[in-house]
């Protein structure tokens, strides 16, 4: 029971209120009706993109490290063959250390589904999923160091700070869900440019990606910041709420009509929900087994990284905008300077299964049509030798693939030379890429803008061209 | 063209200074208007064209630059096309293949720009495209002087570029004429009213006392008026007792405190180096001090700056402390964020440089310099030489001590004559048993040489046949030195600029450093000079110049943009409204006269930034309430002419700070660092773990900021990102503002600890502990119903506890808690009036 005159805060017009969303930004021109009404519309709310998309949602799956292209998706019959010998054309200006002959790849490769294409036995699991890849050949960028190229890869720059591409996607067509944040990254790693990779520079807060838990913390204790209340009851926390709302609207009557303030009162309602919503879809417990399996779950390699995977597909089912799973820990992943058999062995084990089973469990629910997957790291590999048996960064060719969401399946797209060191056929620059994924989503990389510092700022900067080729 | 034109005036700074002008005006003049006589193709060249050219362009442009598509808005199957040239620029400058775009492209010099995208064309291909650019692009039935006129389009007219609004002198207007005279306490009333009465507005009427000295000493130090400090001015009746508080406030350390952290925000202050590589900055802290210091003692501006770019070039320091200030002060220039491990040393290098002119341009000028590293620049009259002619200035200074991976920063040494004769003290005695050392080996080989006769072969190691008790010394004195080596005393060192050698830089075309152009004299953007500016010494960086340049009364930016800042900073949004823009896609003034008569202002008062804060605080614009007018936000919504003041929102460190000083757990210890990473160590490099903690109860200023991985609770309420400046931060309102709020152990413990001292003070009814504790944490006496519905609230919490808590004690302890905790969380404790 209210002491207070009803007309002060109905709760049913507050709760409507509160539809406002997640975020709202402090706009001060909010006083006459007509920007009152624009700034009320919600940063987050969805909005339409400037032609029909092919894919609504965007689930990027980050290798940390730079996995090697001629060991996975990037088959070099002509690497075997001349192990050893000296690579026959000049190396790049700059390299990240000197590396020697060619180094042909330790695993074997097999054609699979009716595509035929070749996948090495790192990834049998995927391999049975080739017919719904589209596999890049030929992407290439030009930082050869691990902090560079991140941020090249996640904000389209390496010398500057800008908004990551998650943040992009984000501001350009909002979010479905209003109880969520629009763009979650789960376990990313606080290193090499660490938040910059998922931040929103100079766009507005509710751009930024949120982040759960990070790359030290285990998957199954992710957390977001401070989603937890661990000394109140729902029932009392939600009696506190309603003390405060009296509060505020008590001290509203001293400033006027006030949208910030009214906004503020709607955050309150957001957060108590978000508190409720985000465990749910945390907690896994109503999966089936067989669907935990499938992921991998029960087996100690692949159960982090399948539960990522796991919680980037209800994520994406409950209409987050864009998700980033990484696979990163204590080292940097994919890095194999030296053992890469061992490495990379050991990583394709705790990813191959899990990320076989997204793409098989997206498509049966039938969310795969309107996702799109993307894997890949910041660069490539070398296809010579660093010391005996590694191989050092390459950022001159490597390989990502797509699935999903309006992208031919089961082709190759593109070519590195014949050996691998260079992109050769359908170059495909950084730019080049988030040109194309924003075009996927239905966006013209060129129309999306924000005017920051006295000009307007792109993903692609001044360059980028859609590679039709991709797409269904 | 524009080159050369500021190369005359270099030359006419010699000849009387009133001719320049006007010559340099006939000759920007000239360039326009007479066409140059352009040379027509011979029939030789029109076949060389015909032959060779277009097949190439047929063969290996027309797919994507044609007349189907045109990629990048650029064609090359018309001469049209070709003069317009594409996004990128212009194509062709006839005659100069190394400026031409056409051909860096089909070089492959840069990474960005390479065509045709699949194949590099052949050598002979990219020989006759370089040559016909040599022979001026020849083109049949076609006029050449379009493509020389196309490249002369865009440079600039200086002239008429310094008619715009912020590139004229500061010249200090009359005041204007107002009605309502009996309302202006001072000439920024004066300007503002006059505003206001043009549009029909009236000013709110004055706020009352307890608003007042709320706002203001948040305004000043960031932290809330304690109850004593509230009574007092309540109780003071005498007309002066208003600015009695401003100038206790402007006194207390606490001022530098808070006002040092918005210099920070545009100084892009920050422990850590971010991007790439992560590791701390350990000394940056004392450029940190520096500011609180500076601010406190009330520096004057020009002499701040000036300490800042150029600390290491000021006349000599009258003493230690003094020159050390000053060092410590360059640590504006390397504060940045710097990709630390990149491959291409001369690309970073020129980053580095880059990010530099780009802070000196926005935090002190207002001006988006950095545009014109690849081009001159698009809105602004800025050209790429200009942006060429301070990389000089900036590659001629030492910021770096190292670009190998790791890269490292420059740091100066701040020994004291003491410092220097403890380290070498500490030596002498290392030396010492050194020597004692090299005796006992001496005296042990000589023994053991006599001893084995002249057949004897000293052993490559011979210390193993040494007597035990030479043996057991020598493992004791080694200990030892190897002890005092570790101990050795360090002496101080801070992040700073020096001298190196001095450079002119080359003009990188596109801004790559794998294409240069001709090389650049250092000197200052030209459009800003009203005076011609004599060439930089060859002796110097040019820093001190460029300082010394920034800081004259002549120059249009420096005093109006730190006007409007700290205009920004009192009102939460400047009279320019994009304060790190006056340039032409900035916003226009709202009041330009009060913006000139504040920079003057300040200019005349010995760039004392203390007297400007007291004209603003103690005018009746500063003073207003924040009453709502139907009217008047029907007119203007966003206040931008000042009717009221605004509601706003405390930062991110206030709110921080007064939570802890409510709750009486601030440490108000001045200065320091809290930072548990050492010096130039990642603060975490491939393991993501933390070695950073935040678990102080200092202020918020004193706590590490770390880029990358800010503290969380500050970057949900808007901090600066800490890698690019920011002198407007934002401040939205989202749901993880509330979860913070509702959830973090911060206001957890600040709310319990608050909860326990009132339950301590038993005397008390729960009516007067409400009573506390609503004047402590808003600085005003709850009404009645709040008073009620809090009890009520109390009331509720204790009932709903009961399930879970047999002890009663313990849940009335939790009741306040959550109540306190609601105090702290709610819109009143948040935003001021």
């Amino acid at each position: 029971m209210s002491i207070l005159p009803q007309a002060l805060f109905s709760r049913r017009d507050l709760l409507k209120k509160s539809a406002v969303g997640f975020g709202n930004l402090a706009l001060l021109s909010m006083l006459n009706d007509e920007t009152r009404a624009a700034s009320a519309k919600d940063p987050l709310s969805p909005r339409e993109p400037h032609f029909e998309p092919r894919a609504k949602r965007v689930i990027f799956l980050f290798m940390k490290g730079g996995p090697s292209h001629m060991d996975t998706f990037d088959y070099k019959p002509q690497l075997q063959k001349y192990d050893g010998k000296p690579l026959p054309f000049d190396k790049p200006r700059v390299q990240f250390a000197p590396t020697g002959n060619l180094l042909k790849s330790p695993w074997k490769f097999k054609q699979y589904g009716e595509s035929g294409i070749h996948v090495s036995e790192l990834f049998p699991n995927v391999a049975e999923c080739v017919d719904d890849l589209c596999i890049i050949n030929s992407l290439y960028g030009t930082n050869a160091a691990h902090g560079g190229a991140l941020l090249k890869l996640h904000t389209g720059s390496d010398a500057f700070v800008r908004p990551s591409l998650g943040s992009w996607v984000t501001y350009g067509l909002g979010t479905e869900n209003q109880n969520l944040p629009g763009f979650i990254t789960i376990c990313p790693t606080l290193a090499h440019g660490g938040v910059k990779n998922w931040s929103s520079a100079f766009l507005p807060a509710p751009y930024q990606g949120t982040p759960l838990g990070n790359a030290a913390i285990a998957a199954e204790n992710a957390q977001i910041e401070f989603i937890k209340n661990g000394f109140l009851s729902r029932g009392v926390q939600r009696k506190q709420i309603d003390f405060m709302n009296d509060l505020n609207r008590m001290h509203q009557q001293q400033t006027g009509p006030n949208q910030i303030l009214e906004d503020r009162i709607g955050s309150f309602e957001l957060a108590f929900r978000m508190q409720e919503e985000v465990p749910q879809i945390q907690d896994i417990s109503g999966e089936t087994e067989a669907t935990r399996k499938m992921y991998g779950l029960d087996e100690a390699e692949t159960a982090d990284f399948g539960r990522q995977c796991l919680m980037a597909r209800r994520f994406a089912e409950r209409g987050v905008r864009f998700i980033q799973v990484s696979h990163s820990d204590q080292k940097v992943q994919w890095d194999q300077h030296s053992n890469l058999l061992e490495g990379h062995g050991k990583n394709a084990k705790e990813v191959d299964k899990p990320i076989a089973a997204l793409l098989k469990d997206l498509k049966q629910r039938g969310l795969l049509k309107d996702t799109l997957v993307v894997w890949g790291g910041e660069f490539g590999r070398t296809p010579t030798a660093q010391g005996k048996n590694g191989r050092d960064h390459n950022p001159e060719g490597f390989t990502m693939w797509l699935a999903g969401g309006g992208v031919k399946g089961g082709i190759k797209y593109g070519a590195t030379d014949e050996f691998g060191y260079y992109a050769a056929k359908d170059k495909m620059h950084i730019h080049d890429f988030h040109a194309t994924l924003l075009h996927l989503l239905g966006m013209n990389h060129e129309k999306l803008t924000y005017r920051y510092a006295g000009r307007d700022f792109r993903l692609t900067d001044v360059a980028g061209h859609v590679a039709h080729g991709v797409l269904a | 063209m524009t080159m050369h034109v500021r190369f005359r005036e270099h030359s006419l700074s010699f000849v009387k200074p009133i001719f320049s002008g006007l010559l340099v005006a006939f000759i920007v003049l000239s360039a326009s208007c007479l066409p140059a006589a352009e040379p027509q193709p011979d029939q030789k060249q029109i076949d060389f064209f015909e032959s060779k050219i277009r097949p190439l362009l047929i063969k290996h442009c027309y797919d994507c630059h044609g007349p189907d598509e045109q990629e990048s808005d650029l064609r090359v199957d018309t001469f049209k096309g070709i003069v317009q040239g594409g996004k990128a620029g212009s194509l062709v400058v006839p005659g100069k293949p190394e400026q031409s775009l056409l051909i860096t492209a089909v070089l492959y010099q840069t990474p960005d720009l390479q065509m045709p995208p699949d194949e590099k064309l052949s050598k002979q291909e990219i020989e006759d495209l370089t040559n016909w650019v040599k022979m001026g692009a020849p083109y049949p039935n076609a006029d050449l002087s379009l493509l020389r006129a196309a490249n002369e389009k865009g440079k600039i007219d200086l002239k008429k570029e310094r008619e715009f609004w912020s590139f004229q002198p500061v010249k200090k207007p009359a005041l204007p004429e107002v009605k309502q005279t009996e309302w202006v306490k001072n000439p920024i009333d004066q300007f503002i009213l006059h505003k206001l009465e043009e549009t029909g507005l009236t000013p709110a009427k004055p706020t009352d006392r307890r608003t007042l000295i709320r706002r203001t000493t948040f305004d000043l130090t960031g932290l809330p008026p304690t109850p004593q400090e509230i009574d007092d001015f309540l109780n003071d009746s005498s007309p002066q007792a208003f600015e009695k508080v401003v100038d206790r406030l402007l006194a207390s350390p606490h001022y530098g405190e808070h006002w040092a952290r918005h210099w920070l925000d545009i100084a892009r202050y920050a422990d850590s180096n971010g991007l790439d590589e992560n590791v701390a900055m350990g000394n940056a802290w004392k450029y940190r001090d520096y500011v609180v210091n500076a601010l406190n003692k009330d520096k004057p501006y020009d002499l701040f700056l000036k300490e800042q770019l150029a600390g290491d070039l000021l006349e000599p320091a009258k003493d230690v402390a003094e020159r050390n200030e000053r060092l410590i002060a360059t640590g504006f220039l390397l504060l940045g964020p710097k990709v630390l491990a990149e491959v291409d040393k001369t690309k970073m290098e020129m980053d580095i440089i880059d990010e530099q002119i780009n802070t000196i341009g926005i935090s002190l000028m207002g001006l988006t310099l950095g545009c014109a590293r690849c081009h001159d620049h698009k809105f602004d009259p800025i050209l790429a030489d200009d942006y060429y002619g301070l990389a000089g200035i900036l590659k001629s200074t030492k910021t770096m001590e190292s670009y190998k991976t790791v890269a490292r920063w420059n740091e100066n040494s701040l020994a004291t004559a003491e410092d220097l004769k403890v380290q070498a003290d500490w030596d002498q005695k290392i030396k010492v048993e050194e020597d004692q050392i090299s005796a006992l080996v001496k005296s042990e080989n000589e023994r053991l040489q006599k001893e084995g006769g002249a057949e004897f072969k000293l052993p490559a190691k011979p210390e193993p046949t040494y007597s035990k008790e030479a043996q057991a010394q020598l493992k004791t004195l080694r200990d030892q030195v190897a002890a005092l080596k570790k101990e050795r005393p360090e002496v101080p060192t801070a992040m700073g600029a020096a001298e190196r050698e001095i450079i002119d830089v080359p003009l990188h075309i596109r801004g790559s450093h794998l294409t240069l152009g001709e090389t650049v004299p250092r000197h200052v953007p030209v459009v800003l000079s009203q005076q011609p500016q004599p060439p930089f010494s060859s002796e110097q960086s040019g820093r001190l110049k460029l300082a010394e340049w920034l800081v004259n009364p002549d120059h249009p930016l420096t005093s109006r943009v730190i006007a409007n800042r700290i205009w920004r900073w009192h009102f939460g949004k400047g009279i320019v409204s994009t304060p790190d823009n006056f340039g032409k896609l900035g916003a226009k003034p709202s009041n330009q006269p009060l913006l000139d008569w504040m920079a003057a202002s300040l200019m005349e008062q010995g760039w004392s930034l203390k007297k400007l804060h007291r004209t603003i605080l103690l005018s009746n614009t500063w003073q207003m309430s924040s009453e709502w007018n139907e009217k008047a936000a029907t007119v203007d919504p966003e206040n931008r002419l000042m009717w009221r003041a605004d509601v706003r929102r405390l930062d991110a460190e206030s709110i921080r700070d007064s939570i802890l000083a409510v709750s009486d757990g601030l440490d108000p210890k001045l200065g320091g660092s809290l930072l548990t990473v050492n010096n130039r160590e990642f603060v975490f490099n491939h393991e993501s773990k933390d070695g950073v903690t935040y678990d102080f109860n200092r202020r918020s200023i004193y706590l590490p900021v770390i880029r990358n991985h800010l503290f969380g609770m500050f970057m949900l309420f808007d901090y600066a990102d800490a890698s690019v400046l920011n002198g407007d931060r934002a401040s939205t309102t989202v749901a993880p503002q509330a979860l913070f709020l509702l959830n973090s152990h911060l206001v957890e413990d600040a709310s319990q600890r608050m909860a326990d001292a009132i339950l301590n003070q038993t005397a008390l009814t729960p009516e007067q502990k409400i009573e506390q504790l609503v004047l402590k944490a808003y600085g005003r006496a709850p009404s009645k119903m709040e008073i009620n519905r809090s009890l009520q609230f109390l009331d509720e919490i204790e009932r709903d506890l009961q399930n879970e808590e047999p002890d009663s004690v313990k849940r009335i302890n939790r009741a306040w808690q959550v109540f306190c905790q609601s105090v702290f969380a709610s819109s009143e404790f948040i935003y001021l009036r």
